[in-house]
């Protein structure tokens, strides 16, 4: 079955997060992605199998062991860049250069090609041999200040955040460079400085400073700039069947109309508490949202967060369970309809049953309708050379034999 | 009936001389700078029609095409967008030219106002999704009367990206999810805070940056397939779809908590800043939190620890057991929260990143807009909005060649009552 991609060459030299998430994304829209390790530099590949996490993040590509640091592997490392539509790392700046894909090799060896660096400071610029991971990242980009409670700038957002989000950009510019060549024939490079892609999400806060003078602080979840109340989380009565680590249940009312209130008021039984005339308006809510909070909390905790969830929504009022992942894989009604979930074709030598969360991109012309089990690293390597580049089955065995496939 | 909305003056300066990076970028990237052409300069989705039908939901998905240069034109209603009304505005005084939000997920579009409960209205809508290469759509569609099906059974090579919450069909496919809501039920807000917070949305609608990235990511992928074959398509995409594919660890806690020893239970409970991994955590230092983690090199921060004398027993033989590693590294973390308070932030910061080690330090939205790093990268755009001139955000990536953009905002029609589809599609040059 056609996929959108089909036919476009990636050979992807990223690790851990970021760029497998972006490369993953176009390998299971079609792109043939060639992930390139070393077993030189064991990332997630253990001797007695893979990681679920190194699984997760690099389905839908083929898998070639190639080392670098060889005389051999470079000829075959540079010979795949100049077959490739796509080249993308996250190494530090240079190290490309040095493998001799530089720029005379670009522009004469494959005009067409695009070339996407993923870092995490770019090139240039005090700050540019820093070493970041994604936790980095975000301290350094103010999400870290921007994500908690008022008071604290110690929480922070609970996961790799800025690592999903620079990969799916970074899978944007491919596409849009992609775009660009067919109308002018030309590749390029392209830059994805992880900390400036952090940066940007704080748009209107940073205009905000800028323009207004006020810097932004975490606000729970309180909206910084518009009037919305009651809006948080609140406790629930426990869950009965509640797995370990789900010792606490929670529901999301976000009241965002007058209308709205008045709804959520009439399905909580018309509580005194919640006819003050103060909370007419918006703005009278808000300036009461400490007390609005405390009564709403009172009610919910006499509640499943479920049965909140669907008789808020029956009237008319947001509100949504605070889910988990267990929620999410096992319990999630929705999901289920829509089948987001499945399982990869045959086992996986590491995991067994290997299971998928879709791509959430739903075509009607060219679906992506099969997934297959995430490669062992090396497992292409024969498969591409070959393809890719015609290696005979001898050139391969020399290669093997010179150490430039391991 | 007269439209309401005041021409619009948001502008920005073009910066679109080759690279919008002063600093000379291409000269310090070795490898950049392959070919150059008569189209350098211009964005890399120059041509490409969009028709812009989003709310929050989609409407980072078409920024995204937008700043890369794609012809983006944005139906409003009469009485205007309703997400001019979101926060903050200029001087905290609102109107539909001083919504800082709306500069900034709006920007670079050409604007058109649309009464839909008109039969003119929906006409004019028709004929401009059939004259746009890509649709992207919330809903102004079906609530037009006008079916996808429709449009392409006339345009087989339109592209149509059908945005919703949950999806066209299931038991919450009418749910009402803003921000908070969606958060909540896409897993993410069970992530966020600690035992001391309830569960927390993210700063800002960083939710529906994920579901946007990944309309623009359908859209250029279905143009893509287009480009190839003449044949367009509808892509779907939920929200609520979206989230749970960008939570890291959490899908691999609930499906392989009994395969793996880093995951005790299938749902981890909130823990603040400290990663899951537990190897990196927001400290408080002398002056400010800073991110740190012993990692990827314990034995660099075990020689740093020794040299400041604070090691405690980090240097007993016991620790040689490598069955022993995880409490190795989660009592150098120790350790850590012992020591980490008596420095002070910037210097700590700074002595870690010489070492190698991936601190990072706290940084607040004031300290960021005098970054020296940004400075130096020249990342910040020029804008104006509503004739107020203001430094603002700059680039997610670089294009060496078709360089991204903020473009000043236009109107595609005169302001005036509705004009005749043709003019309108004249007007933003959209005819054949």
């Amino acid at each position: 079955m056609t996929r959108p991609l089909d036919g476009i060459r990636i050979a992807d030299f990223t690790h851990v997060l970021a760029g497998p998430f972006g490369t993953r994304i176009l390998g299971e829209l079609g792109a043939d992605v060639v992930k390139v390790s070393t077993t030189e530099r064991a990332i997630g590949i253990a001797a007695d199998g893979l990681d679920p996490y190194y699984i997760q993040w690099n389905r839908g590509k083929r898998s070639i062991l190639l080392n670098m640091a060889t005389k051999e592997g470079r000829k075959i490392g540079r010979a795949l860049c100049a077959r490739a539509d796509v080249v993308i790392d996250n190494f530090s700046p240079g190290v490309l250069d040095r493998w001799g894909m530089d720029n005379e090799f670009l522009h004469y060896a494959n005009p067409k090609l695009i070339l996407v660096s993923m870092s995490g400071m770019g090139v240039g610029g005090p700050w540019s041999g820093y070493v970041t991971f994604a936790p980095t990242i975000h301290a350094l980009s103010g999400l870290t200040s921007l994500t908690g409670v008022p008071g604290r700038d110690d929480l922070g957002i609970g996961f790799s955040y800025n690592d999903h989000a620079a990969g799916m950009h970074a899978a944007v510019a491919v596409l849009a460079a992609l775009e660009a060549r067919r109308r002018d024939g030309a590749g390029q490079r392209i830059e994805v400085a992880q900390f400036e892609t952090g940066v940007n999400f704080l748009g209107p806060s940073l205009l905000d400073l800028l323009v207004n003078g006020r810097a932004a602080r975490a606000s729970g979840n309180r909206l910084p700039y518009d009037l919305a109340a009651p809006h948080n989380c609140y406790p629930c009565r426990p869950f009965a069947a509640a797995v370990p680590g789900e010792e606490d249940r929670w529901v999301a009312i976000a009241v965002m109309t007058d209308a709205q209130w008045h709804a959520l008021r009439s399905l909580m039984g018309d509580p005194a508490w919640a006819h003050d005339s103060a909370y007419e308006t918006a703005a009278g809510r808000v300036a009461a949202i400490d007390a609005i909070d405390r009564q709403m909390a009172a009610w919910t905790q006499t509640q499943d967060a479920e049965a909140v969830m669907e008789r808020c929504q029956a009237a008319g009022v947001p509100a949504g369970v605070v889910q988990t992942g267990v929620d999410l894989t096992r319990r999630d009604p929705q999901l289920q309809a829509t089948s987001f979930f499945t399982v990869a074709e045959g086992d996986h030598p590491s995991i067994g049953t290997q299971h998928i969360d879709r791509v959430p991109l739903r075509f009607s012309a060219t679906p992506v309708e099969n997934y297959a089990r995430t490669r062992m690293p090396g497992e292409d390597t024969e498969a591409v050379l070959g393809e890719w580049l015609g290696m005979t089955a001898a050139e391969i065995r020399r290669g093997e034999e010179s150490g430039a496939l391991t | 009936m007269a439209a309401l909305v005041t021409p619009l003056t948001i502008s920005v300066a073009r910066v679109w001389e080759g690279a919008t990076c002063s600093l000379d970028w291409a000269a310090m990237n070795p490898s950049a700078g392959i070919s150059r052409n008569a189209n350098d300069g211009l964005g890399a989705l120059s041509g490409v029609r969009v028709l812009d039908c989003s709310d929050a939901r989609a409407i980072y998905g078409a920024k995204l095409l937008a700043d890369l240069g794609a012809d983006v034109v944005r139906p409003e209603p009469p009485e205007g967008d309703p997400l001019r009304a979101r926060g903050p505005f200029i001087g905290d005084e609102p109107g539909p030219e001083r919504s800082l939000w709306y500069a900034y997920y709006a920007s670079s579009r050409r604007f058109l106002t649309l009464d839909r409960d008109s039969p003119e209205g929906r006409d004019r809508l028709r004929r401009l999704a059939l004259a746009a290469d890509i649709v992207i759509d919330n809903g102004w569609l079906p609530a037009s009367g006008i079916e996808p099906e429709a449009l392409l059974a006339e345009r087989p090579s339109l592209v149509v990206v059908n945005s919703t919450s949950f999806g066209p069909d299931g038991p919450w496919r009418d749910y009402l999810a803003p921000d908070l809501v969606a958060s909540a039920l896409g897993g993410i807000c069970a992530t966020t805070g600690d035992a001391r917070t309830p569960p927390l949305k993210i700063h800002g609608d960083l939710v529906f940056v994920t579901s946007g990235t990944y309309i623009a990511i359908g859209a250029l992928a279905a143009l893509r397939h287009m480009r190839e074959s003449g044949e367009g398509q509808i892509v779907d995409a939920a929200v609520h779809e979206a989230l749970p594919t960008a939570l890291e660890h959490v899908l691999l806690y609930a499906w392989y908590s009994d395969l793996v020893d880093w995951a005790e239970t299938p749902v981890l409970p909130r823990q603040g800043s400290m990663h899951f991994t537990t190897v990196y955590e927001v400290l408080q230092a002398q002056g400010g939190g800073i991110m740190v983690t012993p990692t990827p090199d314990p034995e660099a921060q075990l020689a740093w620890l020794v040299e400041e004398g604070v090691h405690e027993d980090l240097l007993d033989e016991k620790w040689q057991d490598p069955d022993l590693r995880m409490e190795y590294a989660q009592r150098m973390m120790d350790v850590m929260r012992s020591w980490v308070p008596t420095k002070e932030v910037g210097a700590l910061f700074e002595e870690a990143q010489a070492r190698h080690a991936p601190y990072g330090r706290v940084l607040p939205p004031e300290l960021l807009v005098e970054n020296p790093q940004l400075e130096a990268r020249d990342w910040w755009q020029q804008y104006q909005i509503d004739g107020t001139q203001t430094r603002g955000p700059g680039p997610p990536y670089r294009f060496a060649r078709t360089p991204w953009r903020v473009a000043p905002p236009e109107r595609g029609d005169d302001n005036e009552a509705p004009a005749p589809v043709n003019s309108v599609l004249n007007a933003i040059g959209w005819t054949e």
